[in-house]
């Protein structure tokens, strides 16, 4: 029985994991390039939830095929925000901490406006697949006779799996193989030293942070598959982990995060069939304090931020 | 300042003078808010209001200490505060101490909480930020987990009918007029020039002979001190707690924008933007009951993009000369 609950803890924390990836993902190409931690992720996250719930119920558009829709109208709205924020951030006295206020103050405007055009209530995501769950495995009487034991994984979770997967081997594939991808690495590493070889670090930067909204609100359409509800509220604690798995793979390490993204996913479900709830949820900022003080650069960082 | 070294006798009575000059409109400003704050009981004021200002700039000077004075930008600043509420609730409700004895004892724990959290202030930059808000994360739910019977839960205390309010109001006044004292103190004394220097240029401030994790630790102490007297007197003040509001981010946040639109590192920036915004906090946003967390975002935004220094440091900037009046 209890290999049963391990094996679906296992499922859900590879499920889990991989948004937790590209959150983190997300979160350190906007870290990365642009120095700027961005409190406001989770907000961006929901907004892309919402977005596709609103092409739902108005159009009755499948979260799938709203996917390049959210994708565009996130880019844009990226794009934008740089050249509105961040340009003039920079000339502030201490742009890294100034950006996480900044950023903070951004969400609390995205929160409020959610809940002003949503209300508080949280929302339902009236969709489903056929068949509504896939069991992946059946252990024969596993309860005693007759009684097998399954686990069990709905369709919509597995779909989200798929898709996160695929944008994961897309975005590793960007990042290393083509020229903007390149650039953008190199913009990590060394911002002043390819403003030297004639990139326009500013459009650059436009673009890491209209990929980085493009992503989240990706997330926000794939989150919606496996908690099929949307809270306006629920922002504030998907930055969090995003922070635990930023500061886990190293800051500033788009895949150093996709790395840890999937471990501190396993760690949590598994911890959840162990623990009580609020006490598998501090776990992760136990883990994230200890990490900060024994290892700053990140699990996997070669590179610290200063 | 640029005169060193080539000083008349004259130039020292000068700066005999502004030095007092500077401080006379400091007391007179705290003067003025101290006295208006006590008075309002005795003629049926608006209790509720006066008493969250005096707590908000009790906080802003509180937080100026740790971020104006060393750049250290705590996020979870709200753990103070909160441990300080929880601390009064517990003492009062569950072991039947005294208020009196409950908020000073309030205090105390910060500075306990303030201690385990020193390690932190190794961290620079966005890893003190982003560690800072996960510790305050963390006091939340421990504060959840922990037995009914002690911290009651996701449900929090009610201290009901057991406190007075007038005494928490005038518990409130005390504290805050302490904070202001401190801050005063803090201007002119050495301590505050040493974390000065720290701030500007720490590698400087240590080839000084300033001995920088300490007076550093001295900051964060006060800090946390004034902030877990606030929650203290909160909890007496309202009676009532529980751990979602007593550690909101937002009271964190609420405190920063309202130091930091006065003006960080100075003595009378943080009083001055506090009283001015939740004047307008009353006045105005009170009309918006929907768009009241949003403009409170943009009012962040704006100042961070256009006015990190606040309205008192931008002044000081802008008009150097106006230094001799402002502390």
């Amino acid at each position: 029985m209890n290999t049963i609950l391990l094996l679906n803890g296992l499922v859900g924390g590879v499920i889990f994991g991989a948004i937790y990836a590209l959150i983190g993902c997300s979160l350190n190409v906007l870290c990365g390039v642009l120095r700027v931690v961005n409190f406001a992720h989770g907000e961006f996250i929901i907004a892309g939830s919402f977005l596709s719930y609103v092409l739902l119920t108005l159009f009755g558009l499948h979260p799938i095929l709203s996917l390049p829709i959210v994708t565009i109208a996130f880019f844009l709205i990226g794009f934008g925000l740089y050249y509105l924020l961040i340009p003039r951030l920079a000339k502030s006295d201490e742009p890294e901490t100034s950006s996480f206020l900044l950023m903070f103050g951004v969400s609390l405007m995205m929160i409020a406006a959610m809940m002003w055009i949503f209300e508080a209530d949280i929302r339902a995501v009236e969709f489903s697949f056929d068949p509504i769950n896939v069991s992946l495995l059946v252990i024969q009487d596993a309860y005693g006779e007759g009684r097998d034991g399954r686990v069990i994984v709905p369709t919509a979770r597995l779909v989200a799996l798929g898709i996160n997967a695929l944008l994961i081997i897309v975005l590793t594939y960007f990042l290393y193989r083509t020229l903007t991808g390149k650039a953008i690495r190199a913009a990590i590493m060394n911002r002043e030293a390819i403003q030297i070889v004639g990139i326009n670090i500013h459009s650059l930067s436009a673009s890491a942070f209209g990929l980085a909204a493009a992503l989240a609100g990706i997330t926000g359409v794939v989150l919606a598959f496996v908690v099929p509800s949307i809270d306006p509220n629920g922002g504030q604690d998907i930055s969090l982990i995003g922070f635990i798995i930023i500061v886990l793979g190293g800051l500033g390490h788009p895949v150093g995060a996709l790395i840890a993204g999937i471990l501190f996913g396993l760690v949590e479900q598994i911890a959840t069939v162990f623990l009580p709830q609020a006490a598998a949820q501090m776990l992760g900022f136990i883990i994230l304090i200890i990490v900060i003080f024994v290892r700053p650069q990140g699990l996997m960082g070669r590179m610290t931020l200063r | 300042m640029a005169k060193l070294g080539t000083k008349k006798p004259d130039d020292f009575s000068k700066e005999i003078s502004a030095q007092r000059l500077k401080s006379s409109l400091w007391y007179a400003i705290i003067t003025v808010l101290i006295l208006s704050c006590f008075l309002v009981p005795l003629q049926d004021g608006n209790l509720s209001f006066m008493f969250s200002l005096m707590m908000w700039v009790t906080l802003a000077t509180g937080i100026n200490f740790i971020a104006g004075f060393t750049g250290y930008m705590p996020f979870g600043y709200v753990a103070f505060y909160g441990i300080g509420t929880y601390v009064t609730a517990i003492l009062v409700k569950v072991l039947g101490v005294s208020e009196y004895l409950a908020v000073p004892a309030a205090g105390l724990s910060g500075i306990l909480l303030a201690l385990l959290f020193a390690p932190t202030l190794r961290l620079n930059g966005i890893f003190f930020a982003i560690v800072s808000l996960s510790l305050a994360v963390v006091c939340q739910r421990l504060m959840s987990l922990l037995p009914e019977e002690i911290t009651g839960g996701s449900h929090g205390l009610n201290l009901g009918v057991a406190t007075d309010r007038t005494h928490g109001y005038y518990a409130m006044l005390i504290i805050m007029f302490v904070a202001l004292v401190s801050a005063s103190w803090l201007g002119r004394s050495r301590l505050g020039k040493a974390l000065k220097a720290i701030r500007d240029d720490p590698d400087a401030a240590d080839a000084m002979g300033i001995h920088v994790s300490r007076v550093r630790l001295y900051a964060w102490i006060m800090s946390a001190f004034f902030a877990a007297l606030a929650g203290g007197a909160q909890a007496w003040f309202t009676g009532a707690l529980d751990p979602i509001t007593a550690f909101d981010v937002l009271i964190t946040a609420k405190t920063v924008i309202y130091a930091m639109a006065g003006g960080l590192g100075t003595i009378i920036g943080p009083v001055v933007g506090t009283v001015t915004l939740v004047w307008i906090d009353e006045i105005v946003w009170q009309q918006f009951p929907v768009l009241n967390n949003f403009l409170l975002g943009l009012i962040i935004t704006l100042l961070i993009l256009f006015m990190p220094r606040g309205v008192v440091g931008s002044l000081m900037q802008r008009f150097p000369h106006l230094r001799k009046y402002i502390m």
